[in-house]
């Protein structure tokens, strides 16, 4: 852990600013357009399915599964540095959105395609910038 | 209708791994040199386009300014490499619409590695705020994921895919302006590097310095026996939406009206010019503009050869994989070494009885994949 060294952080703004304190409190929101539709991510002040700006965030599980990963040796920024490979990863939501999220705590072999997520606990959680996950029990 | 308008001529400087000199001497050398190619000189542009990561705060009327040319019509790359073909579509409607009669259309960018890791953190805002804060190494990292799913998908192989980058590296053994022209084995790339498992180092491009550009004009313009006709050309952006790693492209939406319009299909091509930022990458351009069914771009690469001389000339200057990616002039490359080809100025690695070729741009990477596609089809005038 390269505690010197912060995480780049995402810039909060009135888009994103419900997310992000949902994220520090380890709740994983999402948007929906307020008569219903896809959720989706990442946020912004219009729903892309249906074109709605009257919106509502969603309270979701954040179980889900991996649909697809890179284990990066070479990461972008040095608070990476002495945490590679890091596990990046296309998740499907359960409730049906997809993001890009990073799995912690497991062997890189141990990650296949397929394989079932839940998010990291709270208290593990809030290092992390963005929502994380850990293989399901 | 047979198109009127093409290319009258090309330049490239050469790229460097890491420079002093500023943008804009790449960007005017460039120009220049296309310039000189086309018989012209800077009075003679009417029309500027300018496609650069890093232009910014500056912009395509104060890269007239710079230049000392009074335009008529002034177009920003806004497509990524994508971009580059995009501005000689663009070029052509506006000669057609009247609106200019010669546009110079020219790309690069001067970075190195540090500079592209920078480059990438702050892409767009869905990158700097959803990707960046994750670790996510770059493109090399969605990348990485687009390729695992194809694999899984279709059984794509990695032997398979380093036939790209191991070919390339082969005709840039006979392009001087190629950074990476040492021999490369298919064990070579097998057993190289990690670096976004699975893609590994000689699926990935050298970040350099350099500038791209090419003469869009009327034909009557072009220098004797040198003008390329553009017969055909697209682009499609965000496709499709929300979609985190689609396994295609957006070349697909338009390769069937790319081809009607050309009056030639992909058989007819002898050679093309893909946008090569990973080979995987180009593997899903060989399936989307026909070449090969979807999933099938492995058998492909297997039963086909891709240098100068091969069954499918690709990237016969050695591609980005081979002669380094100068930022968006990465996505003019393509375009400078088609036309050196149809022009017959390829020296010992010019394609036999290169009459006709496509090319395709892609570009700006937003949260997952590159949001943009393009391509053109040029013919050389006989």
């Amino acid at each position: 852990m390269s505690a010197e060294i912060a995480y780049p952080q995402p810039y909060e703004d009135e888009d994103n600013a419900p997310f992000l304190a949902g994220w520090r409190e380890g709740k994983l929101l999402l948007q929906q357009s307020r008569d219903g539709g896809p959720l989706f991510f990442y946020p912004r002040p219009i729903c892309p399915y249906t074109g709605s700006t009257d919106l509502v965030w969603r309270e979701v599980s954040g179980r889900g599964k991996i649909v697809s990963f890179s284990l990066i040796t070479r990461p972008n920024h040095p608070s990476f540095n002495e945490e590679v490979p890091i596990i990046l990863a296309e998740v499907a939501l359960d409730e049906g959105a997809s993001l890009l999220g990073r799995i912690i705590g497991a062997e890189a072999a141990s990650i296949a395609s397929g394989a079932r997520l839940e998010l990291l606990p709270p208290n593990e959680a809030r290092r992390y910038p963005l929502p994380a996950f850990r293989l399901a029990a | 209708m047979t198109s009127n308008i093409g290319i009258a001529g090309y330049g490239r400087t050469t790229y460097e791994k890491r420079t002093t000199r500023t943008l804009f001497s790449f960007l005017a050398e460039a120009g220049r040199k296309a310039l000189d190619s086309a018989g012209m000189n800077f009075k003679d542009v009417d029309g500027l386009a300018i496609c650069s990561f890093e232009l910014p705060p500056d912009n395509t009327v104060t890269a007239a300014e710079q230049l000392g040319i009074s335009v008529s019509w002034a177009y920003l790359g806004t497509a990524g490499s994508a971009g580059p073909v995009a501005s000689i579509i663009n070029a052509k409607h506006a000669i057609e619409s009247g609106q200019a009669t010669t546009v110079l259309c020219i790309a690069g960018d001067n970075y190195d590695v540090g500079g592209h890791f920078k480059l990438m953190d702050n892409f767009s805002r869905g990158l700097r705020n959803y990707g960046t804060p994750l670790g996510f190494g770059g493109a090399n990292g969605l990348f990485g994921i687009i390729q695992r799913k194809h694999m899984e998908t279709y059984g794509t192989r990695r032997e398979d895919l380093g036939r790209i980058s191991v070919d390339q590296r082969r005709s840039a053994q006979r392009n001087e302006h190629a950074l990476l022209r040492g021999p490369m084995t298919i064990d070579d790339y097998m057993n190289a590097r990690v670096i976004a498992d699975p893609i590994c180092l000689y699926d990935c491009v050298l970040p350099c310095a350099g500038a791209e550009a090419v003469v869009v004009t009327t034909l009557d313009r072009a220098p004797a026996g040198k003008a390329v006709r553009i017969l055909s050309g697209f682009e499609r952006h965000n496709h499709p939406p929300m979609e985190i790693a689609p396994l295609r492209g957006g070349w697909e939406t338009f390769a069937g009206k790319l081809y009607d319009k050309a009056g030639f299909g992909p058989r007819d091509m002898d050679f093309v010019q893909l946008y090569d930022d990973y080979p995987i990458m180009v593997a899903i351009q060989l399936e989307d503009l026909g070449f090969c069914k979807k999933g099938e771009a492995s058998a492909f690469l297997a039963a086909n050869s891709f240098s100068w001389d091969g069954s499918l000339p690709l990237n016969t200057g050695g591609g980005q994989l081979s002669c380094g990616q100068a930022g968006i002039a990465g996505g003019l490359l393509s375009v400078t070494e088609a036309v050196c080809q149809l022009r017959a100025e390829a020296g010992d690695r010019q394609v036999a009885n290169a009459r006709r070729g496509l090319v395709a741009g892609y570009g700006m990477v937003g949260y997952g994949h590159g949001l943009s596609a393009s391509s053109i089809i040029l013919e050389a005038v006989q």
